[in-house]
């Protein structure tokens, strides 16, 4: 692929990306009902979760499952401060951003020398230890968890009653922001190590040094804008104790849609979130009624197919589609 | 395949909202044919079971409600609900899968896409913490049918309603019962708690460590474990090595269980044991452990005792019997309740509008003998909670619940201690 | 804290551990021969748990005798998983962790909606038991017979593994397989049959366990979700691929456990197991005994 072909692919992208920008940011014209926008909005903060994710698990190849940490660190920071001390959301929001980041270069910097799936149960292991502490942390609410007081609608305390909308461009605004950043980091030097080092294990060696320095920054990357999101979650939710932003499964979701999208790629994270969350949503609420367990059958069956069927993630069917029009 | 329905539907649904506009006002007029009501219960997960069990309850209700009977019920022998136009009373269940999350998004859809009158639920503290809040916002009352935990009815919330009574409460009556033994010359100076890492868990420690220093009893351990180990073998030992006179564990049925069976294997025979319900109301609790629990004694907000001074609590029981192949519950008996309850207020508000069910809901004044439970009446205070709603404690006697305290509901007297050591 | 207190715990931690080694060795054979890792594995314990109560209830056989038949059908099982998902999900070319992860999840939330729509959430557990509620004391320490039962299959069942492994030509097909899968082919060894055989043998194991486990704990669909991690980190403990670390891991889990309860409260006593598996990592970043 020559340097122009390349250079026009990005700008492709990047106004692919600016029509959907557009085009998600007109939907709540059309759709007013609070139920169908809670799904958009979820599947808007997935996509950016995810896309945070996929930046050190799919472009660094660390596979972590135990990003929940990071999500708990945003959702309890912003929640405590606010509760406690008075500190709007937006303060916290970015100061848990800061301290996961630390804590993601800190486990970043034990960690990535650990191999497959040792690295895998290690970030799984220590996400764990940190529910526990918080499940036993009697100041941050310990289970009984923390609830957000009920106050006037407001952008000063980024809280709204019934209005779904602040919420939607705000994970819209998430998702954006998120992907732009991994839109920089694919055409940045370290994108080009990453991808040499994926491609040429040998290669690794004589990038060493700064690979394992690009890799603490992309932890720091994925760990900040994951924070960001458990903010926004205990906003959205005004409530949250360590069982409903900090347990496993939350690691799993988070890299759920972009191993479903498409692990290391642009557009992964999001077209993954488009099935998954819709998906996840309606088959709770049109079959979990029963209590017969048929919406775990059903997710569970889909999620297998997916992955079985195209294990390059659904953007693969694009790609191809895409060549062969070519 | 099924799924691009339910999407249309969806689509469809959101276009009729869109144009009756979003907060469209729902009076009902005296030709409402049918009331519709939200449940929100786990239905899949680790506690789906109380999910099915409620909806098991609840259509038990919806049996009393919407048919004629004889029983001396609120609403029972009109058969809908007669100021209504003898509108039917249908119920919405849905799944929150015991996350906050879910909870609030299907409470709000419950609201404005099923049009729910009023919302019953939730069985986890914490889901309860979520919906609530969402009803507040969209002024739809919500009724906790068996969420315990104090802390709910002290949010400063208007649509919130709980007949059943919190674990402060019960801690209050299991406390009364112990001094009740002590004037009777029980030897009974020291408590070891054991609880859960929950919500639940957590509160009623809280309540019975408060209770404890107030009435002067030692608490000897105050074991917090998490919920569904695999092993509690540790956690036993130092029950064991406490040897308090009296053990309370809070906890569902799992760990429950697992607790009862590892104090058998480990030769640790307590002297009493006094349960916060959960898993101790649990049937299968004490399928799996039979002989075990011989002895124990739990809070209830509910005993089949009743039945002979509340005739409607054996017709109530044998229709519920009926669908569900159990005897009614802690948890089921105030299901049940609560929708009546709740199908009775909207009655008398002769409408389905929030703030009318809402003030429907404040007057109650109901007395005891008109429901199932031992509670001397219903009448909300102005949290919502409802102060008159007894508990009874019930010891495991040859299998069975014996009512042993309040003196007023008791049948037998407690066997004390459980274990002769 | 009495000297009783101390071996009594000890004791039980370690009865506990043998059990955590028996429910993870399955899952350390399987990733040893073909470097899958099946998030299912906690399911499959829930699903011999109901196999066991199954037999139990209809056809009155006790655990213990059931154990050989829930290992069977559990055998049958694992090869039919083997064929019927993880077959395809190593055929990916790019990204097979991922796939693998998350195609067995997939199965995982499958198992837990069946054993809902089959079984009901209720819980069930065996009431009588041969082993169920026995107890041998001594000195004033208590050891259940089920854990000691337990502890002496989980002994029996790696003892077997290490013959079948070293000493039959079936193991050496396994370990031949597991050195170069590509290579075997040339020698006439069909890679999907030693595949199948190896799912089928490390669920025969998770079967093994289940049985023992269901005279003793309870059942329900998610039972599984509370000893699935701590498989995992037995396995990665031992270092991944090494039966024998499965067997060293578990024990070393059980007795952390049971000493960490001694000094933290014990709803952080899996801080303690946690903690350890950290710091064997950061030193030895194979685990105990892992060597691939």
């Amino acid at each position: 692929m020559s340097a122009s072909s390349f250079t026009a692919r990005r700008t492709r992208q990047l106004g692919l990306a600016l029509v959907i920008l557009v085009v998600v940011a007109l939907l709540p014209f059309g759709v007013k009902d609070v139920y169908t926008l809670n799904i958009l909005i979820l599947m808007l903060m997935y996509a950016a979760l995810s896309q945070s994710w996929n930046i050190l698990g799919g472009y660094c190849g660390q596979l972590s499952l135990g990003h929940a940490l990071y999500f708990g660190i945003g959702a309890y920071s912003s929640t405590l401060l606010y509760t406690k001390f008075g500190i709007l959301p937006w303060f916290g929001m970015a100061l848990g951003g800061v301290i996961a980041a630390g804590i993601a270069m800190a486990i970043g910097h034990a960690c990535f020398r650990l191999a497959g799936h040792y690295y895998v149960i290690a970030t799984i292991v220590i996400a764990e230890i940190g529910l526990l502490l918080f499940h036993n942390w009697d100041w941050a609410g310990a289970a009984t968890g923390i609830e957000l007081p009920f106050g006037r609608d407001s952008w000063v305390t980024f809280q709204f009653a019934r209005n779904k909308l602040p919420y939607f461009y705000f994970a819209l605004g998430f998702a954006a922001v998120t992907w732009l950043v991994t839109w920089k980091i694919e055409n940045s030097k370290w994108g080009y190590w990453w991808r040499a080092v994926k491609d040429n294990p040998e290669a690794a060696e004589s990038l060493g040094v700064m690979v394992f320095n690009s890799k603490m920054m992309a932890a720091a990357v994925s760990a900040f804008f994951t924070a960001v999101g458990g903010s926004f979650y205990a906003q959205f939710v005004a409530y949250i104790d360590p069982e409903s932003v900090m347990t496993f499964q939350f690691s799993l979701l988070m890299a759920l849609p972009a191993v479903l999208g498409g692990i290391g790629t642009l557009w992964g994270p999001a077209l993954g979130a488009l099935i998954l969350i819709p998906m996840t949503e309606l088959t709770r609420t049109f079959m979990g009624g029963s209590g017969k367990g048929i919406d775990l059958i059903v997710y569970g069956c889909l999620i297998m197919v997916i992955a079985l069927a195209r294990p390059d993630g659904l953007v693969g069917l694009f790609h191809r589609r895409k060549r062969s029009a070519a | 395949m099924s799924f691009s329905i339910n999407r249309r539907n969806l689509l469809v649904g959101s276009a009729a909202t869109l144009a009756f506009g979003a907060g469209a006002v729902r009076t009902a007029s005296a030709q409402t044919k049918e009331v519709v009501i939200g449940a929100l219960y786990p239905m899949s997960g680790a506690s789906a079971q109380m999910g099915v069990d409620a909806q098991k309850a609840f259509e038990t209700a919806l049996a009393f409600i919407n048919e004629k009977s004889d029983a001396d019920l609120p609403l029972a022998g009109a058969g809908g609900l007669p100021n209504l136009g003898g509108a039917k009373v249908r119920i919405v269940y849905a799944d929150h899968q015991g996350d906050p999350q879910k909870g609030r998004a299907e409470a709000e859809r419950l609201i404005t896409q099923e049009k729910v009158a009023a919302i019953v639920g939730t069985y986890q503290s914490a889901v309860a913490a979520t919906v609530s809040q969402s009803c507040e916002r969209y002024g739809v009352p919500f009724f906790s049918a068996d969420n315990s935990s104090p802390s709910l009815t002290r949010r400063g919330l208007k649509f919130f309603f709980r007949a059943a009574a919190h674990d402060e409460m019960f801690s209050a009556a299991m406390f009364d019962f112990l001094d009740a033994q002590k004037k009777k010359g029980e030897k009974i100076e020291t408590v070891a708690l054991f609880h859960e890492d929950t919500i639940f868990g957590t509160d009623s420690a809280n309540a019975q460590l408060k209770l404890a220093k107030e009435r002067g009893y030692t608490v000897a351990a105050d074991i917090k474990y998490r919920a569904n180990s695999p092993s509690l073998t540790a956690e036993v030992q130092q029950l064991k090595a406490a040897n308090a006179d009296v053990l309370m564990p809070s906890s569902y049925t799992t760990d429950g269980i697992l607790l009862l069976k590892t104090m058998n294997e480990l030769g640790y025979k307590p002297k009493a044991l006094l349960a916060q319900a959960a898993g101790f109301s649990e049937q299968s609790l004490y399928d799996a452990v039979g002989p075990l629990a011989e002895g124990s004694i739990t809070r209830g907000s509910f005993s089949l005792d009743l039945a002979a001074k509340r005739p409607s609590v054996g017709k109530v029981n044998d229709a519920f019997k009926k669908l569900s192949g159990k005897d009614l519950n802690d948890n089921t008996s105030r299901e049940f309740m609560a929708l009546l309850l709740l199908a009775d207020a909207i009655n008398r508000a002769k409408s389905t509008d929030g703030e009318a069910i809402r003030a429907a809901l404040v007057a109650t004044d109901l007395p005891g003998e008109k429901t199932i439970m031992p509670w001397s009446k219903v009448k909300f205070d102005e949290t919502g909670q409802n102060p008159y709603a007894d508990p009874v404690l019930l010891q495991r006697i040859g299998n069975k619940f014996v009512t042993v305290f309040p003196a007023q509901a008791a049948i037998a007297e407690a066997v004390w201690p459980m274990n002769k050591s | 804290m009495t000297a009783a207190i101390v071996i009594q715990s000890l004791a039980s931690g370690l009865l506990m551990g043998l059990l955590y080694g028996l429910i993870a060795v399955g899952l350390a054979l399987i990733f040893g021969l073909m470097d899958v890792t099946n998030f299912a594995h906690g399911e499959f314990l829930m699903f011999a748990m109901y196999v066991t109560f199954f037999c139990f209830s209809f056809f009155a056989i006790d655990p213990l005798l059931a154990s050989p038949i829930v290992a069977a059908a559990l055998f049958v099982f694992g090869a039919v998983v083997y064929l019927g998902i993880v077959r395809f999900a190593m055929r990916a070319r790019t990204n097979v962790g991922m796939v693998q992860i998350f195609a067995t999840f997939g199965l995982a939330i499958v198992m837990r909606g069946l054993a809902q729509l089959l079984f009901t959430p209720d819980y069930r557990s065996i009431p009588h038991t041969w082993l169920g509620g026995k107890t041998v004391s001594m000195f004033g320490i208590y050891l259940p017979a089920p854990q000691l039962a337990g502890g002496a299959v989980s002994i029996l069942a790696f003892a077997v593994l290490y013959v079948l492994i070293k000493k039959t030509d079936f193991g050496k097909a396994l370990e031949a397989t597991r050195e170069d899968a590509g290579a075997v082919a040339l020698v006439g060894i069909d890679k999907n049959k030693v595949f199948a055989l190896g799912w089928g043998l490390g669920s025969a194991l998770v079967g093994l366990a289940g049985a023992i486990m269901a005279s003793f704990f309870y059942i329900y669909p998610d039972v599984g979700a509370s000893f699935a991690l701590i498989a995992y980190v037995t396995v990665a403990l031992g270092g991944f691929g090494s039966v024998f670390g499965a067997f060293a891991g578990g024990i070393v889990v059980g007795l952390v456990e049971a000493m960490t309860a001694m000094v933290l409260p014990p709803s952080l006593k899996s801080v303690g197991i946690y903690a350890v598996y950290l710091l064997v990592v950061f030193f030895r970043p194979r685990g105990l005994f892992g060597s691939i």
